[in-house]
């Protein structure tokens, strides 16, 4: 049977595997969006946290360290972001074009210059950086692991892929259950209305975009320390702009943009589970896309139903705008 | 602001750009210039300094002049043809993002033209004159109707057209490659290429000196005066402008805003399918694109850089393609990589677009100006007493 | 005798950068535990003189004392801090957080160090809301709840904050009868409480029944202070609604001919389910000007929307010379010959960064004398605008200037100029004069009547009594969504009588509004 031979353990274990860049990517859409701030900018963060990371594990010889610097290197593109767009009024979507820019042909100049080329024997990548004990490690979890069929598909995942997952709930808490996640929901959806209680409405701008790229530089690390070994060009794929999507599908929820982003995995999984079967991968690479723009359609037909009963709310929501 | 002052901020602003951007770039060249191993640190600072002295001439002036001084046709004639790509997509960024449409899907769009005007060469069997002119068409054609899709969906259901458009270029991008990779592809070559095209199909060169510099160059700037007019001269134009700046103003002006929304992202479709298929049938001899080719990227610094207006397009991109050329001489001859140039790109990109940029002293203009009237008005009103 | 008085306001004058004075002169004197009244027209000053007590604005002389004491109110957080607090007109809330958050937005309580004390946020509603009996639901979404819950909300949010002087804007403005009743007792026990009101409003019923004193504002300039049990609602309406300066506009008899505007029945309930338009009927016809009177608010801009298809009636009709006008596009409602010179002239009016050119031509760039095959006829096109420029007397260096960079009596001179060229039938004026120089609205008058007097139909809406009476050959007035009169000549009408039908004191009789259907 075909079904059996597509949806095996492995299959559903790599759905997880899959979706966890995209996730955290999701993550960072989310909390930007909270705040009023489309950061199309991701996909190029994840591409140079993904470098820094990558060899800042080699450098150090600690895989831990190369995630941190993933990290912080995320906020600081973020909040360079912000400077530009909040500061200096560049357009957001400008300023996330130009971060991209610098994702892809200026992070392979870096690649070239920090691997010191020499005499055109440039790297291109940095996959002979990365070896297995630099790798961010799996983890079995006792019990859950010897649970036939749940064990195989939730245990032996990286400390990343798990902390992807964990983040979702912690975003919710942090958008739900603390002051700093209601001043950013304030302060993307009225901003005159956090101003006058007090809020300081640039500073949770720059906060809110400050997490948003964190988690774009550990989508990043997972890419360049964990789903490959090592950095190369392009390697992020558009995983950033998928995120967008996923946090449009999943109305800016975090629970509702996770299952949205393991749409798109379960449809990459697919992909190369099918192309593994004997399909050309590049006629099966393409399904995660395309499912996204049928996503984008199915959720703008159910918003619209849904917009008429929410009517008065953009009403008021007007009104105090103006 | 009157119109001087205003041209006056904006040369001055672009300037500062330009200036900011190369100051880094310096920075950036100097920390990558090599030091002789066990060099004293004055001696180890004074050699990267000479480096970085010629790594920045390579950049700035090699495109235009040979070392011994005399101007290098070879290199200007390259830089001209590497423009014939960005300009189309430069306009075509322009039409979109004039009528406010954050359509991004240029990249993908230059690639699918590219490969529907390949597709054409190989195949279609058509008398020479005319061939080159229908593969170029079909490949508008392809990439129009490809736009359709965010178009329409923006249009009609609101969706994001720079969400949609994005996931478009990766789409496209895939098939291609599908198809290069089994129906197409010419099994006897080493590397994954299509069969060759129909030798009556190239466009052919101005200059036989490998630069490829072709007539596309000349249908380039034949569009640009084309768009230009359409822009500025046309109803639809005109009412793709208005809708860029105040929709509900069009709305309320009779103009029939979802129409005119679809209408501008398929003429961008249009102008960069026409651009990859020039640049396709112009410069080689079958189709082996295996990635997007970046040129759509570009395309929006350049458009950027010429303020929306297709009629600065062709400035534009002849700085970016000089500064592609500078940095691609400067990687052969100093060991700086080439893509320095899209730290470079960014930069000026990010600095350009930023309307609070220098706004201290554009309001440095305005106050004086006003003071200027009122001063004047003072006197006026003081003559009409007396 | 400081002591007495709360908030003192000595001689506020305030001119904006743009040469406006909205204030001069100005004194407000509130008594502890009073409801003060500020009254006043549109653009009478009022809500000016409020910014400047919550700190939003900074006035250019004069001083403000609060409880005694001399304060420079320099934001609302330093008015907050003394004891002023302020319910605007459009909420400061957030409709997807819960009434509970919303409270103590920016002062959240906590728990753990970390996390949005929630029980004890519904706890501090919960409290301030019995205590001052005002009613709200802690848990409820602000974007679920009525509109009378949400200014319940938004005062409570004010006390909440230490504040013990409320300024109320125009707080009935959004509220249903039944909403209002209900916010007045609620301000009545706030009042027991010690609390002072100052409650900015133009609707002369409820200042008699719910103030203690008022202070009139009209044109910039206070008219007085008056003890409101002293005063007879028709004193107080003719100090607030009267003419300063009474503009002269020649124009001789309408000669009205067939109706081309006719509207019927037309019904129309807001979003948050408020009647904004009963039962409104009326004829427009050739070569006379309508006039529609009344207080902002009272269902003039709903009407306008309709007429023009950017909003679509519960019930009733609009025809244009026979044609119904519901449901058509703009273009088609333009080639009915009908056209708009909009309320708000930014929003709809204009393309602020195209140029003069580009704005005169929006509604007619597809027309055949301005085209040659697919391109414009620049030539053409330079003529028609230069000539409008010309006629329309708009100061400019040239036709390609960028709108945005007139002055605002320049940019009503291109709406308008648009406007009143492309061969109208029926012209809708919504206040078309609004907030221009002198110059500029003496010449759009005149041109009206002009236009007016050469067969077209001119419907004038405006909220400037001075206009609507001058202009206007018959005129009705409108209150609550409803016509309360209908006068077929205007020429023996008073201020006194006008002000109480835009007041709501008295309402014409059916047969007598019916009169404005020519059937």
């Amino acid at each position: 049977m075909l079904l059996e031979r597509i949806f095996t353990t492995d299959f559903f274990f790599s759905v997880l595997r899959i979706t966890a860049p995209i996730l955290f990517a999701t993550l960072g859409a989310v909390i930007g969006e909270k705040a009023g701030i489309s950061n199309i900018g991701l996909e190029g963060i994840m591409m140079i946290s993904a470098l820094f990371g990558s060899l800042t594990a080699y450098w150090t010889g600690s895989w831990a360290t190369g995630v941190l610097l993933a990290l912080l290197v995320g906020v600081i593109v973020a909040l360079l972001m912000g400077f530009f767009s909040f500061n200096l009024k560049t357009d957001i979507i400008l300023t996330g074009v130009a971060v991209n820019m610098i994702g892809s042909g200026g992070t392979l100049f870096l690649v070239k210059v920090i691997t010191q080329a020499t005499e055109g024997s440039a790297l291109a990548s940095t996959t002979s950086l990365i070896t297995k004990n630099l790798q961010v490690p799996a983890v079995n979890i006792p019990l859950l692991k010897d649970i036939p069929i749940l064990g195989d598909i939730l245990s032996g995942h990286s400390v990343l892929t798990y902390l992807a997952f964990f983040l979702v709930f912690i975003t919710w808490v942090l958008l739900y259950k603390t002051p700093l996640g209601l001043n950013i929901r304030s302060v993307g959806e009225n901003p005159n209305a956090a101003a006058s209680v007090g809020v300081s409405v640039l500073r949770v701008k720059y906060i809110a975009i400050g997490l948003s790229g964190a988690m774009a530089g550990l989508g990043g690390a997972y890419m360049s320390m964990y789903y490959a070994m090592g950095w190369s060009l392009d390697m992020v794929a558009g995983r950033g702009f998928i995120a967008l999507a996923a946090q449009a599908m999943g109305a800016g929820e975090p629970f509702g943009s996770m299952v949205a982003a393991l749409i798109f995995g379960l449809a990459q999984a697919l992909g190369i589970k099918v192309s593994s079967l004997g399909a050309d991968s590049n006629l099966v690479s393409p399904i995660p896309y395309l499912v996204t723009i049928l996503g984008l359609v199915v959720f703008a037909l159910v918003g619209r139903s849904r917009a008429k009963q929410r009517h008065s709310a953009a009403a008021l929501q007007a009104a105090a705008a103006k | 602001m009157n119109k001087k002052q205003s041209m006056l901020f904006g040369l001055v602003r672009g300037a500062a750009a330009i200036l900011i951007a190369l100051l880094v770039t310096t920075l950036l060249i100097f920390i990558c210039a090599d030091t002789p191993d066990g060099a004293s640190f004055g001696a180890a600072f004074s050699a990267k300094l000479t480096q970085t002295g010629g790594a920045l001439r390579q950049l700035l002036i090699g495109p235009a002049f040979r070392s011994n001084g005399s101007i290098s046709t070879k290199n200007l004639s390259d830089v001209l043809a590497s423009m014939i790509p960005t300009i189309f997509t430069g306009l075509a960024t322009c039409v979109m993002f004039s009528a406010n449409q954050f359509n991004l899907g240029a990249e993908g769009g230059i690639m699918l033209g590219a490969f529907a005007g390949a597709l054409g060469a190989i195949y279609l069997d058509l008398p020479a004159g005319i061939l080159p002119v229908v593969c170029v068409l079909i490949a508008a054609a392809a990439v129009g109707a490809m736009m359709l899709i965010p178009a329409v969906l923006k249009a009609k259901l609101g969706v994001s057209e720079m969400v949609n458009s994005l996931m478009l270029n990766y789409v496209v991008m895939y098939l291609i490659k599908y198809l290069l990779n089994t129906h197409l592809a010419d099994k006897s070559k080493g590397q994954v290429q299509s069969y060759p095209f129909q030798a009556d199909a190239a466009i052919p060169q101005l200059i036989d000196n490998g630069s490829k510099l072709s007539w596309g160059f000349i249908v380039a700037l034949v569009f640009v005066v084309l768009t230009t007019l359409f822009m500025y001269r046309t109803r639809w134009g005109y009412a793709i402008r208005m809708i860029g700046i105040n929709q509900d103003f069009a709305m309320y002006s009779g103009m029939k805003v979802g129409g005119i929304v679809i209408l501008s992202q398929v003429l961008g479709g249009v102008l960069a399918g026409m651009g990859g298929g020039i640049e396709m049938l112009g410069r080689y001899t079958a189709f082996s694109w295996s990635a997007l080719p970046g040129y759509g990227w570009t395309g929006i610094t350049v458009a950027i850089l010429a303020g929306n207006n297709p009629a600065f397009v062709p400035f534009a991109a002849f700085f970016m393609a000089y500064l592609d050329k500078g940095c691609n001489l400067m990687s052969t001859y100093s060991g700086v990589p080439a893509q320095l140039i899209d730290i470079i790109q960014a930069l000026i990109f990010l600095f350009f677009a930023a309307e609070q940029f220098l706004s201290r002293y554009r309001q440095h203009l305005v106050v004086r100006n006003t003071q200027e009237e009122l001063a004047q008005k003072a006197a006026q009103a003081e003559g009409s007493v007396k | 005798m400081t002591e007495e008085y709360v908030v003192q306001m000595k001689g506020i004058t305030k001119v904006y950068p743009n040469g406006i004075a909205a204030n001069q002169g100005v004194d407000l004197n509130v008594r502890k535990g009073e409801i003060h009244a500020l009254m006043g027209e549109n653009g009478a000053g009022k809500s000016t003189l409020m910014k400047m007590l919550f700190g939003l604005e900074q006035p250019t002389s004069g001083e403000i004392w609060v409880n005694g004491e001399k304060v420079n109110l320099t934001s609302p957080t330093v008015a907050i801090a003394k004891g002023v607090g302020m319910v605007h007109q459009h909420f400061m809330l957030v409709p997807s957080l819960t009434v509970a958050e919303n409270m103590v937005l920016g002062m959240v309580p906590k728990k753990s160090g970390l996390f949005i004390d929630s029980g004890k946020a519904i706890e501090i509603t919960k409290e301030y809301a019995e205590k001052f009996n005002l009613h709200v639901d802690p848990t409820a979404r602000v974007c679920d709840i009525p509109v009378g819950m949400k200014q319940k909300v938004e005062i409570l949010k004010a006390l909440v904050r230490g504040a013990k002087i409320l300024i109320l804007d125009e707080p009935t403005a959004v509220l249903t009868t039944q909403e209002t009743t209900e916010l007045f007792k609620e301000l009545m026990s706030l009042k027991e409480q010690g609390y002072t009101i100052i409650f900015i409003s133009h609707k002369l019923a409820e200042i008699m029944q719910i103030t203690d004193r008022m202070t009139i504002l009209r044109g910039g300039r206070s008219m007085g202070v008056y003890e409101t049990k002293d005063e007879s609602p028709e004193k107080i309406s003719r100090l607030m609604v009267g003419r300063d300066v009474v503009l002269k506009v020649e124009k001789g008899k309408a000669q009205p001919g067939e109706s081309v505007l006719r509207v019927r029945d037309l019904e129309y309930i807001n979003e948050w389910g408020k009647k904004m338009l009963d039962k409104v009927s009326f004829d427009l016809r050739q070569g006379e000007i309508l006039g529609i009177a009344g207080v902002e608010g009272n269902g003039q801009k709903e009407l306008v929307d309709m007429l023009f298809h950017l909003n679509t009636p519960n019930a009733g009709s609009v025809e244009v010379n026979g044609a119904s006008v519901l449901g058509q596009s703009q273009r088609k409602i333009r080639e009915m010959g009908v056209s708009l010179v909009p309320e708000d002239r930014m929003l709809y009016g204009i393309a602020d960064s195209g140029t003069i050119e580009e704005n005169l031509i929006s509604d007619r760039c597809g027309t055949k004398r301005l085209n040659k095959g697919p391109l414009f006829d620049m030539k053409a096109i330079h003529n028609e605008c230069d000539q409008l420029i010309e006629d329309y007397t708009v100061l400019c260096k040239s036709g390609a200037q960028q709108v945005k960079m007139l002055s605002g009596g320049n940019i009503q001179k291109v709406v308008v100029a648009r406007e009143f060229s492309n061969n109208p039938k029926l012209i809708i004026a919504d206040q078309p004069t609004r907030g221009i120089d002198v110059g500029a609205t003496e010449f759009i008058r005149r041109k009206l009547v002009e236009l007016s007097r050469s067969g077209v139909a001119v419907l004038l809406v405006s909220a400037d009594l001075n206009e609507v009476m001058e202009l206007s050959d018959s005129l009705i007035v409108m209150y609550g969504g409803r016509i309360s009169a209908y006068f077929e000549d205007t020429s023996d009408l008073s201020d006194e009588v006008m002000g109480e039908y835009m007041l709501g004191l008295k309402q014409q009789a059916p047969e007598e509004v019916g009169r404005v259907c020519h059937e």
